[in-house]
């Protein structure tokens, strides 16, 4: 572990190394990466206590096999257009995506440093306080999601068996579109704590949007639910986050990832001026009120 | 020449008020009512390049938030302030490289990681190259013999070594003022001994301009060549340590002093 956890930091060292020599923009960047490998250096000391998460999520997956099991009836049926391998697929990769990336730090951290006032001594750090919390995040779910990803993948073919028509040369736009939604995630939980400029307590608000999550798009595909109620699911970010890369797991298609990658760009770049803006009010009234 | 100009320099704070019971809570949210609270009425000092001065007064007399806008952290409501020439309102991103702040009683080092590792991250933050970054841990290390547990996580050091970690996370974009706020908090005679040295010694040998606000009489009278008292927003007093000492009665404590002041102004808490 020790071992690892050294070669992984001398690669970004390196990549440092090489930011430190670049451009004003890769120069820019360098102190964002320097967050994330310590936060990457930080969660290395604890990758035991993440793995002691896999239980949690190897017991949910179980349950779920046993549930969509017991519902398909017949071999070859579908459900909502899934077939049994792929809907337990779908959930296995919607389920690392949540355990592997959960946004502790950014739901939690922005509201306590906003709250206990420590938001005060970090706006006058040479860094941007929204990039700041998302570098750390990054540094998080990129430690633990390759982990969990490990074992989705052990339990999959082990207790579910091959995922038909499933292509490895998709791989790297999975990849992608998997990097999108957690980030699109972060933004819009980060945007959800800021609120605490203005409001006594966003856990509320952050509770709701992460049970929308967890039933839309994590445990069922959008398929499931009614048709009516499919376009507006559609319209929210949860499409992008979970439900859109595990379904590019599980049913490859170049029209619908296009589409789901224009969906997540569209969310990534509304979720970033409603962070800014919010932000930007947020820190005014912090510099005229003292929070 | 002048490190720090303040000019009348004022903050007035909204405070919600709410009467005491459920009706006092049903009213609150009916008719908020609140209440303004001048923090800071008109304050003025300089602070010159290489000096090492002591803000001090009792708690709620508006130091913090003095600092906060010297800072650049609260916009002050009037007056005028310059910090190295910028003003901290309008250049605060500018002025974050040319500043440092050891605050006593809030943590800056991350404590899952080794201060090497800390010192790295800061260097980062303020766009130092890697080797020049190095060269400093190299220098303040030193000056701050921080070899012996340089690589030891921060959450393992005693609370004396974690504040000279933080004077080095604090110094390592070489700051041309240092804002201290509490520094020897929490420590026991000798670690304070060894912070005050420091401190002396840094300002000496990186030529620091020093702002200093502390409640011990200790770290005013062994390190301070100036000090400016404030009491309820308004500064009660701005003169030489040794000229402070000389116009009161002879054989009276600093501390003594510094309680009549705050007594002949209607306050006697802290010191």
């Amino acid at each position: 572990m020790t071992g690892q956890s050294g070669q992984s930091g001398r690669m970004l060292l390196g990549l440092t190394k090489i930011l430190g020599k670049c451009s004003l923009p890769c120069r820019w960047m360098r102190k964002y990466i320097v967050i994330y490998r310590s936060v990457v250096m930080e969660n290395m000391q604890y990758m035991a206590n993440i793995a002691m998460g896999f239980v949690s999520y190897f017991v949910l997956n179980f349950v779920f096999m046993n549930l969509w099991n017991y519902m398909y009836g017949t071999s070859g049926e579908l459900i909502a257009g899934y077939g049994k391998e792929q809907m337990i697929w779908y959930v296995m990769i919607t389920e690392m995506i949540w355990f592997g990336a959960r946004p502790a730090v950014v739901a939690r951290q922005a509201a306590i440093d906003i709250r206990g006032g420590n938001i005060a001594y970090m706006v006058n750090k040479p860094y941007y306080y929204p990039f700041y919390i998302l570098a750390k995040y990054t540094g998080e779910w990129s430690v633990q999601l390759p982990m969990y990803a490990a074992l989705a993948a052990v339990m999959g073919t082990t207790m579910v068996g091959k995922l038909p028509g499933f292509h490895v040369t998709a791989v790297p736009v999975i990849i992608l579109c998997v990097v999108l939604g957690i980030t699109i995630n972060a933004v819009f939980k980060l945007c959800i704590g800021l609120f605490s400029f203005w409001i006594e307590d966003t856990h509320p608000f952050q509770w709701l949007y992460d049970k929308l999550i967890l039933v839309v798009g994590v445990i069922f595909p959008i398929e499931i639910f009614p048709e009516k109620l499919q376009p507006f699911f559609k319209l929210t970010p949860i499409y992008t986050v979970c439900y859109g890369p595990a379904k590019l797991v599980v049913d490859f298609s170049p029209g619908k990832c296009l589409e789901i990658l224009c969906a997540q760009f569209l969310y990534l770049a509304l979720g970033s001026v409603l962070i800014y803006v919010v932000y930007r009010k947020g820190v005014r009234k912090l510099y005229v009120n003292g929070g | 020449m002048e490190a720090i100009r303040a000019e009348n320099l004022s903050k007035t704070f909204r405070v919600k008020r709410k009467e005491k019971g459920i009706k006092g809570s049903v009213k609150s949210v009916l008719h908020p009512q609140a209440q303004e609270i001048k923090a800071v009425d008109g304050v003025s000092f300089t602070v010159e390049e290489g000096e090492i001065l002591a803000f001090i007064g009792p708690n709620g007399a508006g130091k913090s938030t003095t600092i906060k806008m010297l800072t650049g952290i609260l916009y002050p409501d009037g007056g005028s302030l310059e910090v190295l020439g910028l003003n901290p309102t309008k250049r605060r991103k500018q002025l974050a490289y040319e500043i440092g702040t050891v605050f006593g009683q809030k943590e800056q080092l991350w404590t899952h990681l080794t201060p090497y590792d800390n010192f790295r991250f800061f260097g980062a933050i303020y766009d130092i190259p890697e080797k020049e970054t190095e060269r400093r841990i190299k220098e303040l290390g030193e000056l701050f013999t921080l070899g012996a547990f340089i690589d030891t996580p921060v959450r393992g050091l005693s609370l004396g070594q974690r504040i000279r970690c933080e004077f080095v996370a604090s110094l390592i974009h070489r700051p041309k003022v240092l804002f201290l706020d509490e520094p020897t908090i929490g420590l026991d005679p000798v670690v304070k001994g060894t912070i005050r040295s420091l401190i002396r010694q840094m300002n000496k040998e990186l030529h620091t301009t020093v702002f200093l606000t502390s409640h011990d009489v200790g770290d005013i009278e062994k390190l301070c060549e100036r000090i400016v008292i404030i009491n309820s927003g308004r500064v009660v007093l701005d003169d030489s340590m040794t000229h402070l000492k000389d116009i009161h009665t002879s054989g009276m404590s600093l501390e003594n002093i510094i309680m009549d002041i705050y007594q002949a102004e209607g306050r006697s808490e802290a010191v």
